[in-house]
């Protein structure tokens, strides 16, 4: 048991970790100082890289601050400024349905994270252990339907034969597993912590309480790659909405709701003069849809930086060495 | 099939703008049986059952249609609001039925419960359960509800999608014969319905039965036409008249080309001008023989123009790139002086669209041409009504009543106090009256303004543009100059139910690209000829042509 | 431990040939770990396979698939006498393989770039920067890149100006390809990287400490630690992109093929796009796509070999 529990206690208090953090950019002291024309050249690739980022995002901003008059003068997206407004911004928060919808967002996210990160690492650690029992056939199993798939409509089939139509876990389970994900995981846990698994396995531990115990505090990194992967497919799903709740406005998430502002300057083709288009509102289609596009940015904004806390954990295993 | 182009438009503005796979049809997998479509009908017996035409006459517009051939006339158009409301159906339609509706909407989607649909089921006397879907993927979400059969009461189905959503197929076996109710004199029971034109109520028909109720019916239905900056060419000079034939426009592409500027003179023009060169939309008859597109010379004339319009160039450089969605932002800022579109894009909001940009913003449409400027003028229109809802099938005869009494209701005509409701609301609530236009508040904006109910019913169409007269007047003037170019193209408005294999051939994938690489300047019309040539054999296109002259041309004629 | 390298199967230790009902009550709770996932891909994935024999039909959306009519391998004859699906097929791959070249090492070396910035705070902007554009849609990336490059874009416009002619990179056949890969490096290199800090992270820096104690410079400590600690992941990501050769990408072709033209533009999933679904010629486009499953299945099984006889362990170890 003594292994476990020293391995809980470095899990909780990651100290190398914590001392690098306040002495935010001083390199660990048996690193060579950095010599000019490194820096230099590091510095130039990631400044090219930023501005080549930038830029775009930039003209996203500013087309989705813009007047209608300013996108119709620049004649697609907007560059400069040139009369700006909040408009997009009001239109799309003031609307009660948009509210709903982000709490619909929210829900199915978490739910479905929570569901796909459980399956996915219990799967992931099922079949990262070697020469276990059937791993390779489970494994091939998963495999194939990366590459094979009987298309859209019999999967339809099987969700509304389950009965699956206009229920929130059609929007979860059908596509709650990401191969790819479970094949990154494993290759994660399978190079994890060999020691330490095979001294608790001595201890009498089961494979349930390394995962818990072991696996998964050693692996924090992946774990919040993986989740945010997850949590940003459940948070931009959008063609499952389309299939299994089209109609159900009341149950739309807000990515489907903010599709819908994107599209209402399209209009429909040779439709006659019958006042279409009445409904349009003054903001410009465009600059409504980089609205949009500001909408989903924000969220990934908040999120990620706690993801990202995670991907300097690697100095905890060296912690538990000592 | 004369709204073929529409559809084809549509689909790219689709997949464009959406990047969705437009899987549609593909979800019907669970047929019910062995395929049994309904197609096209035998002309007398469907003359036979076409509802009887009474035109409404309790409004008078300001400007009244004027006749072309047969089925065309121009709109009528109303230059203000009329202030006294008319009511047209006496009483409470409805008995308290409840039914679902099934509508697309390409915009914002209402509060699922609010106080405009709590009104409107007042006014109509039934639970209408109105749940509105994307416009932008309709035909993906639409066969999914009929490969579970879960259509609603009452759905919207755009012709254009006819063929993806298999209405042929449809049509009595999920959706209901509405022959015994409306044939004939039948119809007079509703007095609204009745005022739509027959070639409206033609596009709804299915082998001698009558399943749709159009919305927006016109008499003046064409693919699209070009359009341009009417206040920048009267600047310099130039007016819509001066344009008469390919070689006028070739010069104006010469003469408004600024590229230094950013300016270009047009924008994609072709689908809109190439049955100018005497190309059919698709099928002609020379002598008896049926002819498609693609074998005629005209085609490939009108190809050849458009490739040296393209590499003159004259067209903008993002036309070019395929960007289809930005063009009327291109339009509106002045950098393409002429561009094309369905006769929709010309209303109010455009005018207001192009106001922001610039103050002096005017559309202007150019006259239907003839390339050699000699030929006869000649624009081919498309069925009466594009905008098709359908009842269930399951629906008992009584059932079928109530909704055909609330289509009655939502098919009153412009100005009448129940098109006021329908469209704008409860006054004081919705909208207000502002110098005699009636105005929508944020409540209007959020819950009419979306257009829900119309899509189920509505009268034949008014050209309007409340506030802004001008668009109006200018849109109806350019009908009244073309309304006698319209011509009904061969087959016009019979729905065509082909077999696969023909549907596939009649895509003529493989000559369409060509096509699009040719007008773009990337090929020549040689090599669009050779794709012609592997369509016809390899592709499936003489047993198309074959097919079509056998089973509609030698049996129901041209339907000219 | 992390290790740099491959560690020792933990079960390896025992004797080999052990019973198969031993081995499975050892490895129950393993068994049941994958049991959620199993079920999950068996009803939502394995069940809709029936789909596929749509290939081997003349499918009638109408008639459904039970009573279509059958067409043996007519598609498959169909599909491969077709010129243009050959020329899907070899722009396909060699897109693939341009794109392997160009964009599969950018996220590899950004990542590097980014983990040897010492300020915490300047890594972390920048990772939080580049990963953006992962979640603009392709028709925004595309428009953004014909208002910059197109031939009425910010760079044309200023040739002309200049009267130095234009060059209208967007719509050139010859040079899709890097256009297509520079794309691919904007929009998903940044967030191609994260994958590759979560392993950076787990890299034990102990090692680095003692490396860089018996002498090893900067250098040597990223090719005899860094690189062998991501060794297991680029191995799987490349094996699992050599699986996918077949798979470039779908919208990005559609947007674009109007402008370069589909001679150019257009690959296996755009052809069963145009040539099947779009009309309506569904068992067609069913053919087209199980023959790209097959192909794919082959292309994985033979990059997995690959690995394991460079000595990788690939999709699971030999």
């Amino acid at each position: 048991m003594l292994t476990i529990e020293r391995t809980l206690e470095a899990a909780e208090t990651p100290a190398p970790q914590a001392v690098r953090k306040k002495k935010r950019n001083t390199r660990p002291a048996w690193e060579e100082p950095p010599t000019i024309a490194g820096e230099t050249a590091k510095g130039i690739t990631l400044g090219v890289v930023l501005l080549v980022m930038l830029v775009p995002l930039w003209i996203i901003v500013v087309t989705s601050l813009s007047t209608q008059g300013a996108v119709n003068r620049a004649g697609g997206l907007v560059i400069w400024p040139d009369g700006l407004t909040l408009e997009a911004y009001r239109v799309m928060l003031g609307d009660t349905t948009v509210r709903t919808a982000l709490l619909v967002s929210l829900g199915i996210t978490a739910v479905g994270t929570l569901v796909s990160m459980a399956v996915s690492v219990m799967c992931a650690y099922g079949l990262s252990r070697s020469r276990s029992f059937a791993h390779r056939f489970l494994l091939t199993l998963l495999i194939l339907t990366m590459f094979v798939n009987g298309g859209l409509i019999p999967t339809f089939l099987v969700v509304t034969g389950l009965g699956g139509y206009g229920q929130w876990w059609s929007l979860i389970l059908p596509s709650a597993i990401s191969v790819f994900n479970i094949l990154i995981l494993r290759s994660f846990y399978s190079s994890t912590s060999a020691d330490l698994i095979e001294a608790a396995r001595i201890d009498g531990a089961g494979d349930w309480r390394i995962l818990w115990s072991i696996v998964l505090p050693t692996s924090r990194a992946v774990t919040a790659v993986m989740a945010l992967f997850y949590g940003v497919g459940y948070w931009n799903s959008f063609f499952n909405v389309m299939l299994y709740m089209p109609t159900d406005s009341e149950k739309w998430p807000l990515q489907y709701v903010l599709y819908t502002y994107v599209n209402r300057g399209n209009g429909m083709p040779g439709s006659v003069n019958a006042g279409f288009g009445t409904a349009l509102s003054q903001t410009a289609p465009l600059s409504l849809q980089m609205a949009v596009v500001v909408l989903t940015l924000v969220p990934l904004l908040i999120v990620y930086p706690f993801v990202q806390k995670h991907f300097r954990t690697g100095v905890l295993t060296g912690a538990i060495k000592g | 099939m004369g709204n073929e182009l529409n559809r084809r438009s549509f689909l790219n503005v689709a997949v464009s703008a959406a990047g969705l796979v437009a899987m549609g049809p593909l979800l019907s997998a669970c047929g019910s049986g062995p395929a049994q479509r309904a197609g096209v009908g035998s002309e007398a017996a469907l003359k036979a059952v076409l509802p009887a035409y009474v035109p409404n006459t309790a409004i008078k517009p300001d400007i009244a249609s004027i006749a072309g051939g047969p089925d065309v006339m121009t709109n009528p158009g109303f230059l203000s609001y009329p202030a006294n409301r008319v009511a047209t159906v006496s009483g409470i339609p409805g008995k308290g039925g409840t039914y679902s509706a099934v509508t697309p909407l390409w915009g914002t989607i209402p509060p699922a419960d609010n106080a405009f649909y709590t009104a409107m089921n007042k006014a109509l006397g039934v639970q209408l359960q109105m749940k509105p879907a994307d416009g932008n993927n309709y035909n993906t979400i639409i066969p999914t509800m009929t490969a579970s059969k879960r259509l609603p009461d009452w759905i919207q189905l755009p012709t254009w999608w006819n063929s993806q959503m298999n209405v042929g197929g449809l049509v009595g076996n999920q959706l209901a014969d509405l022959t015994p109710y409306l044939s004939g004199d039948n119809i007079k029971k509703y007095s609204n319905l009745a005022a739509i034109p027959t070639a409206a109520w033609r596009a709804g028909a299915w082998g001698e039965k009558l399943y749709g109720i159009p919305s927006f019916a016109t008499g003046f239905q064409i693919a699209g036409t070009l359009y341009y900056r009417r206040d920048i060419l009267e600047a310099k000079g130039i007016t819509a008249d001066q344009v008469k034939s390919a070689d006028d426009l070739m010069n104006l592409g010469k003469e408004l080309t600024d590229a230094k500027n950013g300016v270009w003179a047009f924008d994609d023009v072709y689908r809109y001008l190439y049955t100018s060169f005497g190309a059919p939309l698709k099928w002609r008859v020379d002598n008896g023989k049926l002819v498609h597109l693609y074998e005629t010379e005209e085609f490939y004339a009108a190809l050849d123009w458009n490739n040296r319009l393209a590499t003159a160039g004259y067209v903008h450089p993002d036309a070019l790139a395929g960007d289809n969605a930005n063009g009327n932002t291109r339009f509106f800022g002045g950098k393409t002086l002429i561009s094309s579109g369905g006769t929709g894009t010309w209303n109010l909001a455009d005018h207001q669209s192009g106001q922001a940009a610039n103050p002096n913003y005017r559309r202007g449409a150019l006259n239907i041409i003839a390339a050699d400027g000699k030929s006869a003028l000649r624009v081919d229109m498309g069925p009466g009504a594009n905008i098709m809802s359908y009842l269930n099938i399951n629906l008992k005869p009584e059932q079928i009543e109530e909704c055909l009494a609330i289509a009655n209701y939502l098919a009153a005509p412009y100005g009448s106090a129940e098109f006021t409701m329908v469209n704008f609301g409860v006054e004081g609530t919705h909208f207000t009256v502002v110098d005699g236009v009636p105005t929508a508040t944020e409540a209007g904006k959020k819950e009419v303004q979306a257009q829900t109910f119309p899509f189920l019913a509505a009268p034949a169409a008014a050209t309007n543009s409340p506030g802004v007269p001008a668009v109006t007047k200018d849109y109806l003037a350019w009908q009244a100059a073309n309304v006698k170019a319209l011509a009904k193209p061969v087959f016009w408005s019979m729905n065509i139910s082909m077999p696969q294999a023909q549907a596939t051939a009649d895509a003529g994938q493989q000559v369409e690209d060509a096509m699009k690489d040719c007008i773009h300047g990337k090929k020549s019309v040689a090599e669009v000829r050779e794709a012609v040539a592997s369509w016809k054999t390899s592709g499936g296109g003489d047993k198309l042509i074959q097919w079509t002259n056998d089973n509609v041309l030698q049996k129901h004629g041209t339907g000219q | 431990m992390t290790t740099a390298t491959p560690t020792r199967p933990d079960r390896g230790t025992r004797p080999a040939r052990q019973n198969w009902r031993v081995r499975l009550r050892r490895d129950r709770s393993l068994i049941l770990m994958t049991l959620p996932a199993v079920v999950l891909l068996l009803v939502f994935n394995y069940v809709p396979l029936f789909g596929l024999v749509t290939a081997f039909q003349e499918y009638d959306p109408l008639a459904g698939i039970w009573y279509s009519t059958w067409a043996g391998l007519d598609q498959f004859q169909r599909l491969f006498g077709d010129a243009l699906f050959w020329n899907a097929v070899r722009n396909t791959l060699y897109l693939s393989f341009v794109q392997l070249i160009l964009f599969f090492p950018v996220p590899i070396a950004l990542a590097l770039l980014l983990n040897s910035v010492l300020s915490q705070r300047v890594r972390n902007f920048i990772q939080s920067v580049v990963y953006l554009p992962h979640f603009f849609s392709w028709v925004l990336a595309i428009t953004i890149f014909q208002q910059m490059l197109g031939g009425a874009g910010a760079l044309n416009h200023f040739l002309r100006n200049n009267d130095i002619g234009t060059w209208d990179v967007m719509t050139n056949p010859d040079t899709f390809a890097l256009l297509v890969s520079a794309q691919v490096i904007w929009k998903e290199a940044g967030w191609g990287i994260i994958v590759f800090l979560a392993a950076l992270a787990a890299i034990n820096t102990d090692l680095y400490e003692a490396a860089a104690a018996d002498g090893a410079g900067r250098w040597r400590r990223l090719w005899h630690i860094t690189l062998p600690g991501l060794r297991g992941v680029i191995v799987l990501m490349l094996v699992l992109r050599l699986g996918n050769a077949l798979t470039v990408g779908f919208e990005q072709f559609l947007i674009q093929r109007d402008a370069v033209g589909y001679d150019t533009a257009d690959v296996l999933d755009t052809f069963s796009f145009y040539y099947g679904i779009a009309t309506g010629d569904y068992s067609y486009g069913a053919a087209a796509g199980l023959f790209k499953s097959v192909i794919s299945l082959l292309l994985i099984w033979g990059a997995n070999k690959l690995a394991h006889a460079f000595g990788e362990d690939g999709l699971y170890r030999r």
